[in-house]
C-alpha cells in the first residue's frame, strides 16, 4: 500500500509532462496494480470463512484409492504378545502428559492398503465395523491428527477378524508403522480372536507391547489392568430395535436360542427341557425354512419357528454358552433383549469387567455345573432378578460400548478425577462418568438414593472444639453480648465476626470484648447473606457455629451441649430454633411453619452447629441459581442450607434442646420477625421455590430433639452435667 | 536526463508495486488453486469413505452363529477357579474350612491364629466335610516349614496362608493350591485363583487392632499435601507451594523444598506416597512433585472421600490378622456362592463384607445399614419378642401395652422356663405366636424364622412400658435403624484403680449401653449374634445370664462405630420396678453383672467398641410448659 500512496501523491506532477501515449499506458498500469491490490485484501479476509466450513476438512475419497504399501517378504516381525506387560512395563505414561486437563489424545494412522511382494492384499482393506469404530474415536475429543501430542496409537490395520487377515504379514504391516516402538501406546480392536482348530482366546498376530481389546479374553491371555475385554458385535443387535421391557416375570424361565453348540451341551440342555416342561425352551437353526438369508433371524424349537432376537425377551434368563470362541456375539442380543445371561464359559473375562460389576446383571455358571443351572436359577430370589433386568438397560450398546473401552483405557492411565465434570455432562460421553456408581447404577436407582459425603461414623475428639461465626451488619452492642456469651463456651477455639457492612467500619480493636480465644473479623466485599457460609481459610475446626449476632439467650451450657450432640452427628445440621414444613392441600405447595409442633425438620442457622464442609457445598456446589436467589432476597440462606444438607445426606435435622425464645425473655412466643405474615409467605415461597430447584423435596420430618440425658429427671441438679438447660 | 531519471523512478515504484501485488495476491491465488492443507488445530478426522456403505462387514452374516463347538476348555499353563477348585463339596451354609493341626512346637502366634479360625464360624473338624483345607505358612521366625499334609491330592480346594514372606524352600509343589500372600507378583499371580494380601509387621495384632487414627472427617487445613517415602525410614513431605512439574517436561528442579521427617513416625500430610520400586531418592521426589500436579487439582469432596474410605477399609479389612484371614475365606467363599455373593456395595461401605453376612440376604436392603444408598426406609412395623424366663408368669399388662402400638406387627412369646406353657393367652388382635425354648440365656438372640420385620422390640416379661414410650421409641428407631434404640442404659468405664474395664448402671450424664430388655434393634442383629460372634462368647453368655446385654451392645457398637441411643422412660416405673435379677430381666436393684463380663468380652473383641453418649431424644415438645393438648405422646409427661 505504501508505494502506490506515495506514487499518488507525487502523480500531479509527473502526469502533465507524459506523452499520451505513455499516460494512457501508466494509467492502464496503475488501474491493474490498484485492482490487484484490493483483490489482494479481499483474498486476505475470504479464505478464512471458506475454511471454516464444516467439509473443507474431511476428504472425501473412495477406500480403493488409498496409497498401496508393498512388504517385503524379509520385513521385520513383531515379537508376540509380551504376557507380563502391565501399564507401568509396557505403557509410556509421559505421551499423554501433554494436555493434563484434558483427556487423552489418539492419533490414527491413515488408511493404507498392504501388499506382499507378489501384489497380494494383506487383509481386506477396512471393514464397515472398523471404519465406524474410527469414524467414533475421530469424531470424540479424544482425536488428535498431530501424531507428536498423541498418547495412545490406533492402527487402521483391520484385525476385528483374524480369519480375515495373514498373520505373518499383518504383523510386518504393523511393524512398520511410522511411530510403532515395539507396540508402546498402541491399541489393536479384536473381536474374534484364533482360528481352527484351537481358537486361541487372544488375537494370534504378534503384536509385542501393544494394548489389546479384545472379544472373547480368557484369564489365560488378559493382561489385567492391561487389556479391554468388549463385546463381541453382533450384526442383529444393530438391524433390530426391540422395545423396552420392565423388569418382571416373562413366559419362559430359561431359554437356549444359540445354534452350532456342541452336541454335549445341546444333550445337557434338552435334558432340562424335558425335566422342566414349559418353563425352558431350548431353539435350534431352522432347517426347513425355504429362503436362507432370513435363516439368522428365526430359530426353530420341533417344528414351532420363533423370531429370533425377539424371543429373548420372552424369558428371564437366556444361556450363553461357550462356542469354539469364548466371546459370543449373542451376549449383545441377550443384554439387548432385557434377558439376563446365564454365562457358561469357564475362564470368559467378560466385556469391560473391569469397571462394570457383572454380579449385578448376570449370573455366571461353572460348565460342569450345566445340568444342575435351572435349580442354580431357581434359588435366586425374585427381587434380586427384577434387580438384574434393571441393570440390563443400562448396559452399553454397541457404539457406546467401543467409546467405553476408550474411556477404560482413559481411566487407567488417569486419576479419575482429572475428568471432571464438563464430560459427565457431555451427551456423546454417557460413560464418562466413571465411577463405581456411575459405571453401574441405573439412572432409577439413583432417584431417592444418596451418597453422604461424611460417611465414615466418626466421633470427632471433643478437643478439637468449634469455631463460631457471627454474621453481623451494624448492631453492635447486641454482637458484643452475644461475643461474651459464646466465648464461655468450654469448646469454642476460635470467634469470627463476618463483618457485613462496607459503609461503616468495624469498632476498633480496643473496643471489643477480651475474650479467651483468638477473636477474627472478616470484612466483606458486599453485603450478601451467602458470606455466612463462606468456607473462610480462618476456620481451622471441622465444627462451625452459625449465631446471629442478636441470639442472646442461648447459655453456655446450651451451647456446649449442642457441640457435644454435634459430635454424635457431625453429618447433620445440629441447631435450636426448629421450624417445620408442611404440605398446603388447599394451596397445593408446601407451607412454612414455625408454630411450636410435635415435628421439625428444619433448624435455623442463626443458631446451628454443622461441618465446615457445607459451607464448601453452600458456595460452590449449591444447585441452579439458589445462591443468587437468596443474596437477591436477602433471605432464605437457612432454608437453603437446610435443604442443602438434607438433600446430600438424606439425613433430618437435629434440634437441640426445648429453647424457643432466643433474641429476649419479654418477647412473645415466636420472635420478633418471625411474627410478621409477609415474612411467613417469604418463607413459603423459599421452599417452594427450592424444591423446584431440588427437583424433590429433600426435607426429613422427625418427632424428636436432643436433650442432656437427665434433663428433666429426678436427680440432683448439681449433679447433671448440663444443669442450666432453659425451659422456652 | 531528467525524463529519464524521472522514468526510471516510475519504473521502480511501478515493479515496486507489482512485486508486492505478486507477493500478497499470489498466495492467496495459490491458496484457491490448490485443495487447502487444513491448519494445525483444527483436526482433520478419520475420513469419510465415499464408499463407506459398500464396506463388508467384518466377519460374515452366516459366519457368527456357526462356530464350529469344540467343548474343550481352554487350557493354560496355571490354575483357574473353574479348572483348579472343586465345589461340590460346598454345599450348605457358608463356606467350611479345615485347617491342618500344627506338626511339632509351633509359636504362640501360630498357636492363636490356629485357635481364631477354630472358633469362627468357618471352621470344621472334619477334613472329608470341609470345602477348604487350609494349610498355615507362618512361622517365618522359628523356620518351621510345613511338610507335604496328608489330604493334599494335588492341592486340589486348598489354600496356601503365607502371612510373612515365607523364607522356606518349596517342600512341594503348589500345584492347584491356591496361594494367599503379601505383594505377589505379576508373574505368579493367578487373577481370580489366588489372594492378595496386605503385607503385615510381625507384630499386627491378632484381633481388634487399633482403629484407624482419622480424627477428622476433612484435612486440617495447612497441612502438608504430600509425603514421600524416603529410603531409611524417613518422610519428605511437599506441600502446594512446592512449584509443581508440567506433565510434558520431565521435572529438572533442584529437590529443595520440603522438609525431610526422621523416624518411625507416619507424618502428618493428606498424601503419602509409597513407591514399590527403589529408584533414585532424588528421581522419585521429582516424580512426588508430578503426583502433586494432579493432587493440587483434586477437589475437596474428592480428598474427603478418600480419606474417609481407608479409614474404612482398614478397620474393615486390615487392622488385625484375624481380619485378614477373614477376608480372604470370605472372597473364597463369595466365589464358591456365585450369584448369592456380597454385592460390591456391601465389600465397600461400612460396616463392610466380614460383617454383613451374604448368608443372611444378597439386597443392601434388608440390612439395617443401606438404605440411605438405596433410597429405600426401614419398615413401618415390628414385633415384639418378649422373653419369659423364671419364675415364668405370663405378661398379660405387656402384651396389651404392645399390643396398642399402631406400629406393632406381631408378638412372639419365647418360653424359656421349666413352667409349662400356659393354654390361654389374653385376647389381642395382634397375631400371637409362642416359641418354646431352649433354656438358655443366648436363645433370646437367635434369628427365629417367625420373625417377619425387620425391627424387633426386645422385651423382657417383667418390663413395663406404656404404649406412648412404645410409639415413639419406634419413630425413633426408624431414624436410626442400625442402632439400638433403648429406654434404661448402663455405662462402661476405665477403672485406673483395678486396671480394667468397669460397668455401672447407675444413672449418670452419660451411657454407652441400652438394656435388651427394652430395646428396639434390626432383626440382622439375631443373625449377627448368631452366626458371626465366637463361640467362646456365646458360651459365655449362656453361663452368666447378665453378660448377655454387654454382649449384644458390644456386637453393635463394634459394627456400627456409634453409642446407641436412649429414649425417655417413665420414672416412677424405673425406680421401682425394672432391672434384672439372677436372668435377663428386672432386677430389684440396678446391678452389676457378673464382674468381669465387661472384661472379658473387650479381650475377646481384642478393643473396646463401645461408645459414650451423653443425649436423648425426647419428643419435640416433651415436658414443655405448653398445653398438654398439644403434644403427641402425652403419657410421656406424667410426671
Amino acid at each position: 500500500m505504501c508505494a502506490s500512496v506515495k506514487y499518488n501523491i507525487r502523480g500531479p506532477a509527473l502526469i502533465p509532462r507524459m506523452k499520451t501515449k505513455h499516460r494512457i499506458y501508466y494509467i492502464t498500469l496503475f488501474s491493474i496494480v490498484l485492482l490487484g491490490l484490493i483483490a489482494t485484501g479481499m483474498f486476505q479476509f475470504w479464505p478464512h470463512s471458506i475454511e471454516s466450513s464444516n467439509d473443507w476438512n474431511v476428504e472425501k475419497r473412495s477406500v480403493r484409492d488409498v496409497p498401496v504399501v508393498r512388504l517385503p517378504a524379509d520385513s521385520p516381525i513383531p515379537e508376540r504378545g509380551d504376557l507380563s506387560c502391565r501399564m507401568h512395563t509396557c505403557f509410556d505414561v509421559y505421551r499423554c502428559g501433554f494436555n493434563p486437563k484434558n483427556k487423552i489424545k489418539v492419533y490414527i494412522y491413515a488408511l493404507k492398503k498392504y501388499v506382499d511382494d507378489f501384489g497380494v492384499p494383506v487383509s481386506n482393506t477396512i471393514s464397515r465395523e472398523y471404519n465406524e469404530l474410527l469414524t467414533a474415536i475421530s469424531d470424540s475429543d479424544y482425536y488428535t491428527d498431530d501424531i507428536n501430542r498423541a498418547c495412545l496409537f490406533v492402527p487402521s490395520i483391520d484385525v476385528l477378524n483374524q480369519n480375515t487377515l495373514r498373520i505373518k504379514e499383518t504383523a510386518q504391516a504393523l511393524a512398520q508403522l511410522s511411530r510403532w516402538d515395539r507396540g508402546t501406546n498402541h491399541l489393536l480392536f479384536n473381536m474374534l480372536p484364533g482360528g481352527p482348530p484351537d481358537y486361541n482366546t487372544a488375537l494370534d498376530v504378534p503384536r509385542d507391547r501393544a494394548l489389546l481389546a479384545g472379544g472373547g479374553f480368557s484369564t489365560w491371555t488378559y493382561r489385567q489392568g492391561y487389556d479391554v475385554s468388549i463385546p463381541v458385535y453382533s450384526p442383529l443387535s444393530a438391524e433390530v430395535d426391540l422395545p423396552e421391557k420392565g423388569p418382571g416375570p416373562r413366559r419362559y424361565f430359561l431359554i437356549s436360542s444359540q445354534v452350532g453348540l456342541h452336541p454335549e451341551y445341546r444333550e445337557d440342555l434338552e435334558a432340562l427341557q424335558v425335566k422342566h416342561g414349559e418353563s425352558v425352551l431350548v431353539l435350534d437353526k431352522c432347517t426347513n425354512l425355504s429362503e436362507g438369508g432370513l435363516s439368522i433371524r428365526k430359530r426353530c424349537h420341533k417344528h414351532q419357528v420363533f423370531d429370533y432376537p425377539q424371543v429373548l425377551q420372552e424369558a428371564t434368563f437366556c444361556v450363553v454358552l461357550r462356542g469354539a470362541r469364548l466371546g459370543q456375539a449373542m451376549l449383545s442380543d441377550v443384554l439387548q433383549a432385557g434377558c439376563v445371561p446365564v454365562v457358561i464359559a469357564d475362564s470368559y473375562i467378560l466385556p469391560f469387567s473391569e469397571v462394570l460389576d457383572w454380579k449385578r446383571a448376570s449370573v455366571v455358571v461353572p460348565e460342569e455345573k450345566m445340568s444342575d443351572v435351572y435349580s442354580i436359577l431357581q434359588s435366586i430370589p425374585q427381587r434380586q432378578i427384577e434387580e438384574m433386568q434393571r441393570q440390563l438397560f443400562m448396559e452399553p450398546a454397541r457404539r457406546e460400548s467401543w467409546l467405553a473401552a476408550n474411556h477404560q483405557i482413559n481411566s487407567l492411565i488417569w486419576p479419575r478425577e482429572q475428568w471432571d465434570s464438563q464430560i459427565i455432562n457431555d451427551r456423546i460421553y454417557p460413560y464418562a462418568a466413571i465411577s463405581y456408581e456411575e459405571w453401574n447404577d441405573p439412572p432409577a436407582v439413583k432417584w431417592g438414593s444418596v451418597s453422604n459425603p461424611l460417611f465414615l461414623p466418626l466421633i470427632p475428639p471433643q478437643s478439637q472444639g468449634f469455631t463460631a461465626i457471627v454474621l453481623t451488619y451494624d448492631r453492635v452492642e447486641s454482637l458484643f453480648r452475644v461475643i461474651t456469651e459464646v466465648s464461655k463456651v468450654p469448646s469454642l477455639s476460635k470467634l469470627l465476626v463476618v463483618w457485613n457492612n462496607q459503609n461503616k467500619n468495624p469498632p476498633e480493636d480496643s473496643l471489643w470484648p477480651k475474650i479467651r480465644v483468638p477473636l477474627k473479623v472478616v470484612r466483606t466485599a458486599e453485603n450478601k447473606l451467602s458470606n455466612r457460609f463462606f468456607p473462610y481459610d480462618e476456620i481451622e475446626t471441622e465444627a462451625v457455629l452459625a449465631i446471629d449476632d442478636d441470639i442472646i439467650m442461648l447459655t453456655s451450657d446450651e451451647l456446649q451441649f449442642g457441640y457435644e450432640v454435634w459430635r454424635e452427628f457431625p453429618d447433620r445440621l445440629v441447631g435450636y430454633p426448629g421450624r417445620l414444613h408442611l404440605w398446603d392441600h388447599e394451596m397445593n405447595k408446601w407451607k412454612y411453619e414455625s408454630e411450636w409442633t410435635n415435628e421439625v425438620s428444619m433448624v435455623l442457622t442463626g443458631a446451628a452447629f454443622y461441618h465446615k464442609y457445607f459451607n464448601y457445598l453452600y458456595t460452590y456446589k449449591m444447585p441452579g441459581d439458589i445462591k443468587n436467589w437468596v443474596d437477591a432476597h436477602m433471605n432464605c440462606e437457612d432454608i437453603a442450607m437446610n435443604f442443602l444438607v438434607a438433600n446430600v445426606t438424606g439425613k433430618a435435622v437435629i434440634k437441640v434442646t426445648p429453647r424457643k425464645k432466643f433474641k429476649c425473655p419479654e418477647c412473645t412466643a415466636i420472635d420478633g420477625l418471625s411474627l410478621d405474615q409477609t415474612h411467613m409467605v417469604e418463607r413459603s415461597e423459599c421452599i417452594n421455590k427450592f424444591a423446584s430447584v431440588f427437583g424433590t423435596m429433600p426435607l426429613k420430618v422427625v418427632e424428636h430433639r436432643a436433650d442432656p440425658v437427665l434433663y428433666k429427671d429426678d436427680f440432683p441438679e448439681k449433679l447433671k452435667s448440663f444443669p442450666n438447660i432453659g425451659s422456652l | 536526463m531528467q525524463s529519464w531519471r524521472r522514468r526510471k523512478s516510475l519504473w521502480l515504484a511501478l515493479s515496486a508495486s507489482w512485486l508486492l501485488l505478486v507477493l500478497l495476491g499470489g498466495f492467496s491465488l495459490l491458496r484457491l488453486a490448490l485443495p487447502p492443507r487444513p491448519r494445525p488445530g483444527a483436526p482433520q478426522g478419520w475420513p469419510r469413505w465415499l464408499d463407506a456403505e459398500l464396506l463388508q462387514s467384518f466377519s460374515q452374516a452366516g459366519e457368527l452363529p456357526e462356530d464350529a463347538a469344540s467343548p474343550q476348555a481352554p487350557h493354560g499353563g496355571s490354575c483357574n477357579w473353574g479348572a483348579c477348585f472343586d465345589t461340590s463339596k460346598c454345599r450348605g451354609d457358608g463356606l467350611k474350612v479345615f485347617v491342618y493341626p500344627a506338626s511339632g512346637p509351633i509359636s504362640e502366634t501360630h498357636h492363636r491364629i490356629l485357635a481364631s479360625i477354630e472358633g469362627s464360624r468357618f471352621h470344621t473338624f472334619s477334613p472329608a466335610g470341609a470345602c477348604l483345607l487350609l494349610l498355615l505358612s507362618l512361622d517365618a521366625q522359628t523356620g518351621e516349614c510345613s511338610s507335604m499334609p496328608l489330604q493334599w491330592n494335588r492341592g486340589r480346594n486348598h489354600l496356601v496362608l503365607r502371612l510373612h514372606p515365607a523364607p522356606c524352600p518349596k517342600t512341594f509343589q503348589l500345584g492347584q493350591a491356591m496361594v494367599a500372600e503379601a505383594s505377589p507378583t505379576v508373574d505368579s499371580f493367578r487373577p481370580g485363583f489366588d489372594v492378595a494380601l496386605p503385607f503385615l509387621p510381625e507384630a499386627h495384632p491378632l484381633r481388634g487392632g487399633a482403629p484407624g487414627q482419622l480424627q477428622q472427617h476433612s484435612p486440617q487445613p495447612g497441612i502438608a499435601l504430600l509425603a514421600l517415602e524416603e529410603e531409611r525410614g524417613g518422610w519428605r513431605t511437599a506441600d502446594t507451594g512446592s512449584s509443581a512439574c508440567p506433565w510434558d517436561a520431565r521435572c529438572e528442579q533442584d529437590p529443595g523444598p520440603g522438609q525431610t521427617q526422621h523416624g518411625e513416625t507416619l507424618p502428618n500430610a493428606t498424601f503419602c506416597l509409597i513407591s514399590g520400586h527403589r529408584p533414585e531418592a532424588a528421581s522419585r521426589f521429582l516424580q512426588a512433585l508430578q503426583v502433586l500436579a494432579a493432587l493440587q487439582e483434586m477437589s475437596p469432596a474428592r480428598v474427603l472421600a478418600l480419606r474417609q474410605q481407608t479409614q474404612f477399609l482398614w478397620d474393615a479389612y486390615f487392622s488385625s490378622v484375624e481380619k485378614v484371614i477373614h477376608t480372604t475365606l470370605e472372597v473364597i467363599q463369595d466365589r464358591i456362592f456365585g450369584t448369592s455373593a456380597h454385592p460390591s456395595l456391601l465389600w465397600n461401605s461400612p460396616p463392610g463384607a466380614l460383617l454383613a453376612l451374604s448368608t443372611f440376604s444378597t439386597s443392601p436392603q434388608d440390612f439395617p445399614f443401606y438404605h440411605l444408598q438405596q433410597g429405600s426406609r426401614p419398615e413401618g412395623r415390628f414385633s415384639a419378642l418378649i422373653w419369659v424366663g423364671p419364675p415364668g408368669q405370663p405378661p398379660l399388662k405387656l402384651i396389651q401395652a404392645v399390643a396398642g402400638s399402631q406400629h406393632c406387627a406381631q408378638i412372639l412369646v419365647l418360653w424359656s422356663n421349666e413352667r409349662p406353657l400356659p393354654s390361654s393367652w389374653p385376647e389381642t388382635a395382634m397375631p400371637l405366636t409362642v416359641i418354646d425354648g431352649r433354656r438358655k440365656v443366648s436363645d433370646r438372640f437367635f434369628p427365629y424364622s417367625t420373625i417377619r420385620t425387620d425391627a424387633i422390640l426386645s422385651l423382657d416379661a417383667r418390663s413395663s412400658l406404656s404404649t406412648s414410650e412404645v410409639d415413639f421409641a419406634f419413630v425413633v428407631w426408624q431414624s436410626f435403624p442400625e442402632r439400638m434404640v433403648g429406654f434404661l442404659t448402663s455405662s462402661h468405664f476405665w477403672d485406673e484403680a483395678h486396671g480394667g474395664w468397669g460397668y455401672t448402671a447407675e444413672r449418670t450424664n452419660e451411657f454407652s449401653m441400652v438394656l435388651t430388655t427394652a430395646a428396639f434393634y434390626h432383626r440382622y442383629y439375631h443373625t449377627l449374634f448368631t452366626h458371626s460372634l465366637p463361640k467362646a462368647l456365646r458360651t459365655l453368655a449362656d453361663e452368666a445370664p447378665t453378660c448377655v446385654d454387654v454382649l449384644m451392645n458390644f456386637l453393635v457398637a463394634a459394627v456400627t462405630k456409634l453409642p446407641p441411643i436412649k429414649v425417655p422412660y417413665g420414672k416412677q416405673r424405673q425406680e421401682a420396678a425394672p432391672l434384672a435379677s439372677g436372668g435377663p430381666g428386672p432386677r430389684p436393684k440396678p446391678q452389676a453383672p457378673a464382674p468381669d463380663c465387661v472384661n472379658q468380652i473387650a479381650a475377646a473383641f481384642g478393643h473396646m467398641p463401645l461408645l459414650s453418649s451423653r443425649l436423648r431424644l425426647d419428643p419435640v415438645l416433651f415436658k414443655d410448659p405448653v398445653s398438654v393438648q398439644r403434644k403427641k405422646y402425652r403419657s410421656l409427661e406424667k410426671p
